[in-house]
């Protein structure tokens, strides 16, 4: 039992890992906290499914329109609503909050609610790791969760687009005197913070169904696992959410599974009590020196 | 090369610079002197259009109110309500005071973000000369930029400004928190990047006695006006300066 526990929290780690890594990567680089992230998340799903469902395109490329889709729409959002209120951060969590809202109610409205509402899961077959049985979907996920991980790690490195992420990141004025635009990289970061959110969503939703209200749950876990790991900190997500994956996970086997729900939201308090910039929060140390 | 007629720059009903003129001619040392708050920031901010994305941020915000008036002409062009970034692409790069770069990244890392409009070649060979510029920087290339000294940042952050390639370089307060040793490296390096590659140099100081012997020309601004102007060695002879800056 112990072997099958810690092998779903490792999987329930990436998962929460793939949720907020998006909304991580929105907020370390153009300060918008971005609530209308769930929703991009749901309605990335029901996108794919309209696609296959409305207009019977194969599952692979509802897949990758949904997912430039949103990310179209991310940068529409920031074009259209966030340029006129950056730099509020009161301002954008209402714009972006009301945004999400709609969307997620407007899905409600039109009755976008029930079990026919889900995505086939990509592989149908389960395998065996070491007694416990697992769904290739999960494995799936955890391949995707590597992927997104390295290949952001790559892109921040390795690609002048990338380098100019990490400068506005660290300082917007300065990265502004050498020709980077903020408007047009923070346009970007949304945009691509939304497109992570449609990949976790692609991978994560054939495990369940498609609801409106899972997108507020989706929120607040990329939220827990933010504060907890450092806004703005990669390396602190990913510790975030191994620590909430396995805590969840481990409460869920050995305490009770109603238990579960507080985990992460204890973890929120905590962390805020007694060390209010995240675990891995910006560095004290580094602050200007003259 | 650059020219700036008339400039005025308000903050709200505060005027920061009232009637500025001075032109700037190409492969020049021009030096900026003035005490704290005489407006040599809001000079450089608003030759770099820094001020523009200022004026605009803030007038979203509801905030302070930022009004310039007069010209600026780059190259007989008027540039006065250019962008920055536009700016940038056309040549003109500033290095912002109190030595600003990206205390989390890395030397390397630093000075290629910096090249964002650069190819990577560009940005090698350019490296390349800084580093020659700043053999100080050498052996720190992989260590995270805030954790050097002052003096090692502010060669970075000349060092950043000049992957760029500018055409007109703009120093602000370059040698500000600066040991004398420290002042006298960067000041040679301003020297030689000068006359090695002849980029054109503005650079504003409070600090008078190390930037006047290497100066073209000179400008003094107090309370946001021009008091007086005239070539390093006219304004080192002038006896008001000699009083105000060099304490005789």
């Amino acid at each position: 039992m112990l072997i099958g526990t810690i092998i779903y929290a490792l999987i329930n780690s990436v998962i929460l890992c793939l949720i907020a890594m998006g909304f991580n990567l929105t907020f370390g680089i153009s300060g918008v906290a971005n609530f209308a992230y769930g929703a991009f998340y749901i309605l990335s799903a029901y996108t794919t499914w309209i696609m296959i469902n409305s207009f019977h395109l194969p599952y692979f490329l509802s897949v990758i329109f949904s997912i430039i889709f949103t990310m179209a729409l991310g940068a529409l959002m920031y074009q259209v609503v966030l340029k006129r209120v950056r730099g509020q951060a009161i301002s954008e969590v209402i714009a972006t909050f009301a945004i999400g809202l709609s969307i997620l109610e407007l899905f409600r409205y039109f009755g976008f609610v029930g079990f026919e509402y889900n995505l086939p899961p990509f592989i149908d077959a389960s395998v065996v790791i070491m007694g416990t049985y697992v769904d290739v979907q999960r494995i799936i996920i955890v391949i995707a969760g590597i992927i997104l991980v390295l290949a952001l790690w790559f892109f921040t490195h390795n690609t002048s687009l990338g380098l100019a992420f990490r400068g506005i990141a660290q300082d917007e004025r300065t990265a502004l005197t050498f020709g980077i635009d903020s408007d047009k990289i923070a346009t970007l970061a949304v945009s691509i913070g939304a497109g992570f959110a449609a990949i976790a969503a692609s991978v994560i939703i054939p495990l369940g169904t498609i609801s409106p209200s899972d997108g507020y749950d989706i929120l607040i876990k990329a939220l827990a696992v933010c504060i907890i790991g450092g806004l703005g900190s990669t390396g602190g997500v990913i510790f975030a959410s191994f620590l909430i994956g396995f805590a969840e996970r481990f409460t869920d086997t050995f305490i009770g599974s109603h238990w579960t729900m507080i985990v992460s939201l204890a973890a929120i308090l905590i962390v805020l009590i007694v060390k209010p910039s995240g675990l891995f929060g910006k560095q004290k140390e580094l602050e200007e020196r003259i | 090369m650059l020219e700036v007629k008339d400039l005025m720059v308000f903050f709200e009903n505060a005027l920061a610079l009232n009637g500025l003129s001075l032109t700037v001619n190409k492969g020049e040392i021009v030096g900026i002197i003035g005490s704290n708050s005489a407006g040599k920031t809001t000079l450089m901010n608003t030759l770099s259009g820094l001020i523009i994305d200022m004026r605009i941020k803030e007038e979203l915000r509801g905030g302070e109110r930022i009004s310039v008036y007069g010209k600026v002409l780059y190259k007989n062009k008027d540039i006065t309500l250019t962008k920055p970034d536009e700016r940038v692409k056309m040549g003109i790069v500033l290095s912002r005071e109190r030595h600003p770069i990206f205390p989390e990244s890395s030397v390397v890392e630093n000075m290629k973000i910096a090249g964002y409009l650069r190819t990577k070649k560009e940005i090698q060979e350019t490296m390349q000369y800084v580093f020659e510029l700043f053999p100080g920087l050498t052996k720190y290339k992989k260590k995270r930029a805030g954790f050097l000294s002052g003096g090692e940042q502010q060669m970075l952050a000349i060092g950043m400004a000049l992957i760029v390639r500018p055409e007109v370089l703009l120093l602000d307060e370059p040698l500000l928190g600066l040991s004398p040793m420290m002042q006298k490296s960067v000041v040679d390096a301003i020297r030689d990047l000068n006359k090695s590659i002849g980029i054109t140099v503005i650079l504003s100081e409070q600090f008078a006695r190390p930037v006047l012997p290497m100066i073209d020309k000179g400008y003094v601004v107090e309370n946001g006006m021009l008091t007086l102007s005239g070539t390093g060695q006219e304004l080192m002879d002038n006896p008001e300066i000699k009083a105000a800056y060099f304490g005789v």
